[in-house]
């Protein structure tokens, strides 16, 4: 009775790590896709939405399985950019994903953390896909970051055979209020920093990441957050002579 | 005794009204520095120097030198404290440094890693003047094989500091090797993973992805829910300030082998004073007769490294004074300090500018003394920080760190990665990944595989260099002993437990 | 005591001049009438930088107004000049361009972000550093000559160093090989300092390399310099014969910096910008302070905005054939 209540149990959370690792396999595309639509509205250069789309689609669905008969008929043609991530990063994923619905994951933690970094792996594999290689007896600049590349894939995979063979803790839980808030105030004050300067900056980003916290007291904050303000105001600048603006550029000029 | 007429010479330049107040300005400016996170050594010197075009010479470079050491005292409390490793030296002391603070015991860990440092800081000074020529053979005997070695031996060090499964520490070191390769290739100048993004063409920096892993991730792990029992329990366990006898007896001989490694380390030119500090905590933690308390608040994983770092720190003056070569960018700094004073250093300039040597000899002695009359008292005031409520503690953390990482190339982007690497960060903590491993196998990849391929460029593709070099083979046997120990009883426990497994 | 009245007066002065330029800024409406940045694309200590703050730090008495050395580090100086190459145009935006960032990186990357002959304008040429020719103590060739019939007998055994793609000395490297017509390995070290280290140490056999970093270890013996590759003799190391003495005429390089604006700066600007880098020139102290680094100082027909232009012509020219591209 307790088995089969216990592998069903598995077998639903196997499907959700199934899915999971299948929008993993797409994780690099989606990004393009997202970053590519800041062209539209004249953000950086690159390829409008649509192109990149297209190009990833049809890279995925046709262009790799083409190239993989063209490589097994002897044909040695150069892939594009697109086939090659389908290639290297997207299917060996998509492959693991699929071979973890038939799998008993005995250690989460380590099996997913294994499988993510696999990816990380794959990714940088194909980011120095581009790279020169060996050059007669000296490394070219693609020999290093594919030797390691390579070593983290085997690591990772041992990782991951780990979670499945030993067993170890689940997945811990994550909490989404701390790290948006936190990496909210950290963008704002990239994005801000150089337009509105440092007092500003200091003190809507403390106040944004203080936000993360459900103990905070707004009023308590406000002050400590406007203390801290002037105190960098004086402290970066003058003390340590850092280079750095302190008030927004429009009142200044 | 000529030594002792030239170190008289040196503290009578040293002791001058004005050289003792360039000193203590150093010490104060290099300790704030070091507690600011984010905030590198690099970026202050460059920040400070033209200031120094007003000075005389000997007093700016006794000044730029205590901002040199006095971050290294001070590095280490931002590590201990809140986690924040601010320099590579650093980053042990944070592992069992934090941990110590965790259980109320931050006094003790700040106090001894000062004292530990002074230690060091002294024994390695009269080293400078009395072996410092004859150890300059040694920075030269170090080719490229050799560095390779070396570094090897390094990453096996960031191995066996990893309290947990050895399989995820090399995985770890693989990352960080990985991440140490984004930006410029040095040989052939080709940009390496960095997508067209102007920033990563010289690579991450050490600051932003350490501010990333080890601060951002911290603060975001501390606000997850059920965290803040844990943050309260420390905030009320807070004991003495000073370490007790047994703390001092127990971290004696641990400063006195940090000091011996780091003082070696040093010399070396080019990433000797990184390794330092991590070979000193792999040997107490090899040597303890209980592995198993470091990386859970021993205090000799303080003891050892930061004695060690700060040994380092004086010794790697030595190539600078006899060689005139600068053996990292600090240094070379100091040579620009001096350039832009009309010096120009080179192995001459011991018996040319005696009055700058041996000043800067006896100033850093004066300068370790006044760190740890500063540091001391200080103990107090940093233990008392802990008590702010962490409501208000993160932002004012998020806010240095974001100012620190910002100023250290006034770049944005910089900051936003730091923030990714926090998310990263935030994912090896839930998936029990340590990210010491992997900052240190940032910090040493390049110089591991620059001087790989140097080496065999200059062997033209004869990989058997490495063995027949007799330093570079003695480094990779003791690198080769020192994995198997580590991985042998990892392997045999796993064994057990399969075993253990079936038979059930 | 001395000095500390002097940074005393210093601070006064700068502070009524700071208070005036407070008071009255529609009064003096003359350029500048606040502090000037300016961007060196290496980091501080360096030859670049120590020729900028020597020439600024007299200009800024000359023109009333700080000037602020902002140095910003990265991918052989480009990142910084990309970002001086976009700065507004106003004249408070300046940098000390060099051979690398505004010559050799035309034909090093190709994907450069800026030209530059098209996004700058020229303002005044500040000082160059001789290169030499170096070698370790104990290689074998005496003199220039057997160098060259040394190295071009044994180039695939000997070992030339320098400090990165695209540093001077990894570029004048490279224009010597291509004059002796030869393809010798070269290792890459990070930074000149690594390098003559190496080279101390024996492990490379030669390199190329500014006369400011090489001065003290030729003069101690640990290194010996084989030629110079300038016209006339440097004071500082009398005894190094001139390329064209030692019988290798074809090269000439050194290592040039000069003072740049953005495209569109005004005429105006560029003019009293040039006049006052005119001025720390001629400056006794200035003069002496330069020569102290080995610098070679321009001759008066070279000061002009119109000859810093030539000159970048030129450069771009003499590379274009040596270098090839990175990626």
């Amino acid at each position: 009775m307790a088995e089969t209540m216990g592998h069903s149990a598995t077998a639903t959370r196997n499907t959700s790590v199934a899915i999971g690792f299948c929008l993993l396999a797409i994780v690099p595309q989606i990004f393009e896709f997202i970053w590519s639509i800041g062209t539209i509205f004249g953000w950086g250069a690159g390829r409008g939405p649509a192109t990149v789309l297209i190009s990833h689609a049809t890279a995925l669905v046709a262009g790799a399985p083409a190239a993989l008969i063209g490589a097994a008929g002897g044909e040695t043609k150069k892939a594009s950019s697109e086939v090659l991530l389908a290639l290297i990063y997207s299917y060996p994923i998509l492959a693991v994903a699929i071979v973890s619905l038939f799998m008993t994951i005995r250690s989460a933690q380590d099996y997913v953390g294994g499988v993510i970094l696999m990816a990380v792996a794959l990714f940088a594999l194909w980011a120095s896909s581009d790279l020169q290689g060996m050059r007669g007896f000296s490394f070219g600049a693609g020999t290093a970051p594919r030797m390691f590349g390579g070593l983290l894939v085997a690591l990772s995979a041992g990782i991951a055979l780990t979670g499945l063979l030993t067993d170890g803790p689940g997945m811990s839980h994550y909490s989404w209020r701390g790290p948006l808030f936190v990496m909210a105030g950290i963008v704002f004050f990239a994005l801000a920093i150089r337009p509105l300067g440092l007092v500003v900056t200091a003190f809507a980003s403390f106040m944004i990441a203080a936000t993360g916290s459900n103990e905070t007291r707004w009023l308590e904050a406000a002050v400590v957050g406007a203390c801290l303000t002037l105190g960098c105001a004086i402290l970066f600048p003058y003390v340590l002579g850092l280079p750095m603006p302190m008030f927004p550029r429009f009142l200044v000029q | 005794m000529d030594i002792f007429a030239n170190l008289a010479h040196g503290f009578a330049v040293a002791l001058s009204p004005i050289n003792l107040l360039m000193c203590l300005i150093g010490a104060l400016v290099g300790t704030l520095v070091g507690v600011l996170p984010g905030i590198g050594t690099i970026a202050t010197v460059a920040m400070l120097l033209p200031i120094t075009f007003g000075l005389p010479p000997v007093g700016a470079l006794i000044m730029l030198a205590g901002i040199y050491y006095g971050a290294q005292y001070g590095g280490s409390t931002t590590s201990i404290l809140v986690n924040i490793p601010g320099e590579a030296t650093s980053v042990v002391t944070a592992i069992d440094g934090h941990q110590m603070a965790k259980q109320g015991r931050a006094g003790p860990a700040l106090a001894i890693a000062a004292i530990g440092s002074f230690f060091a800081g002294c024994v390695a000074t009269v080293l400078i003047a009395v072996l410092g020529a004859p150890l300059t053979k040694l920075a030269l005997a170090f080719g490229p094989a050799e560095y390779f070695s070396l570094m090897v031996l390094g990453l096996i060090f960031a191995v066996v500091l990893a309290k947990g499964s050895v399989l995820k520490a090399i995985a770890m070191i693989v990352f960080g090797l990985l991440l140490s390769m984004v930006g410029s290739d040095i040989e052939t100048g080709a940009s390496r993973m960095a997508f067209n993004i102007p920033e990563l063409a010289d690579g991450l920096g050490f600051a932003t992805v350490a501010m990333g892993v080890f601060g951002f991730a911290e603060i975001i792990r501390n606000l997850d829910a059920g965290a803040e029992m844990n943050r309260d329990l420390v905030q009320q366990k807070i004991t003495g300030l000073m370490p007790t006898k047994k703390d001092l007896i127990d971290s004696t001989p641990p400063i006195l082998r940090g000091t011996v490694l780091g003082s070696i380390l040093g010399i070396l030119p080019g990433g000797g004073a990184v390794i330092a500090s991590f070979a000193a905590y792999t040997l107490e933690k090899k040597l303890a007769k209980d592995p198993k308390r470091f990386g859970r608040g021993a205090i000799e994983g303080v003891a050892a490294p930061e004695s060690a770092n700060n040994a380092a720190a004086q010794t790697s003056f030595i190539p600078l004074l006899t060689l005139g070569i600068p053996p990292n960018a600090v240094m070379a700094l100091m040579v620009g300090a001096m350039t832009i004073h009309g010096i120009v250093p080179g192995p001459q300039v011991m018996q040319k500018q005696p009055d700058l040597v041996w000043g800067m000899i006896a100033s850093m002695w004066i300068g370790n003394l006044m760190l740890i009359i500063i540091n001391l008292p200080l103990v107090g005031i940093w233990v008392r920080l802990l008590r702010v409520p962490y409501r208000l503690m993160f932002p004012s953390i998020v806010i240095f760190c974001a100012i620190g990482i910002y100023s250290v190339n006034n770049a944005p982007v910089d900051v936003i990665l730091a923030g990714v690497f926090g998310l990263v960060g935030y994912w090896l903590i839930k998936h029990d990944f340590e990210p010491a491993p992997l900052l240190l196998g940032m910090v040493l990849g390049p110089l591991m595989e620059e001087n790989l391929r140097r080496a065999l460029l200059i062997s033209r593709g004869d990989w058997s260099v490495f063995l027949t070099r007799p330093l570079s083979a003695v480094l990779l046997a003791i690198s080769f002993g020192l994995l198997l120990l580590t991985v042998l009883p990892a392997l045999r426990a796993k064994r057990d437990e399969v075993f253990t497994e079936s038979e059930n | 005591m001395t000095s500390i009245r002097a940074l005393a007066t210093g601070a006064c002065a700068a502070a009524i001049a700071s208070l005036c330029a407070f008071v009255a800024p529609s009064e003096a409406q003359t350029y500048p009438t606040r502090g000037i940045t300016m961007i060196v694309p290496f980091a501080a200590g360096g030859p670049t930088d120590v020729i900028s703050r020597i020439v600024t730090s007299h200009m800024a008495q000359t023109l009333g107004q700080s000037i602020i050395i902002e140095n910003v580090v990265g991918a052989g100086g480009t990142t910084a000049t990309t970002r001086a190459a976009r700065a507004a145009n106003d004249g408070y935006t300046l940098i000390t361009g060099h051979m690398g960032t505004h010559a050799a990186s035309v034909p090093l990357y190709p994907k450069l972000a800026y030209h530059p002959e098209k996004d700058f304008e020229p303002v005044a040429l500040l000082a160059g550093t001789p290169i030499l020719i170096l070698a370790r103590k104990d290689f074998p060739p005496k003199d220039l000559k057997e160098f060259v019939a040394y190295v071009k007998a044994n180039a695939e055994k000997v070992n030339a160093a320098h400090a990165g793609v695209g540093s001077v000395s990894h570029v004048s490297c490279e224009l010597l090989h291509s004059i002796l017509d030869i393809k010798p390995v070269g290792v890459p070290f990070n930074g000149t300092g690594p390098a003559m280290n190496a080279l101390v140490a024996g492990q490379v056999d030669y390199m190329c390399d500014q006369i400011v970093n090489a001065v003290p270890q030729i003069n101690a013996g640990t290194i010996k310099a084989y030629a110079i590759a300038t016209p006339e003799r440097n004071p500082s190391l009398p005894n190094v014969p001139t390329t064209i003495e030692a019988g290798l005429p074809n090269f000439q390089a050194q290592a040039w910096n000069a003072m740049f604006a953005p495209k569109g700066t005004s005429p105006a600007i560029i003019a009293s910008l040039n006049a006052a880098v005119i001025k720390a020139l001629d400056d006794e102290t200035v003069k002496k302070r330069l020569l102290e680094l080995g610098s070679v100082i321009p001759a008066p027909k070279d000061r002009t905005p119109e000859a810093l232009a030539t000159l970048v012509k030129n450069e771009i020219a003499k590379w274009s054939p040596v270098l090839k591209p990175a990626t």
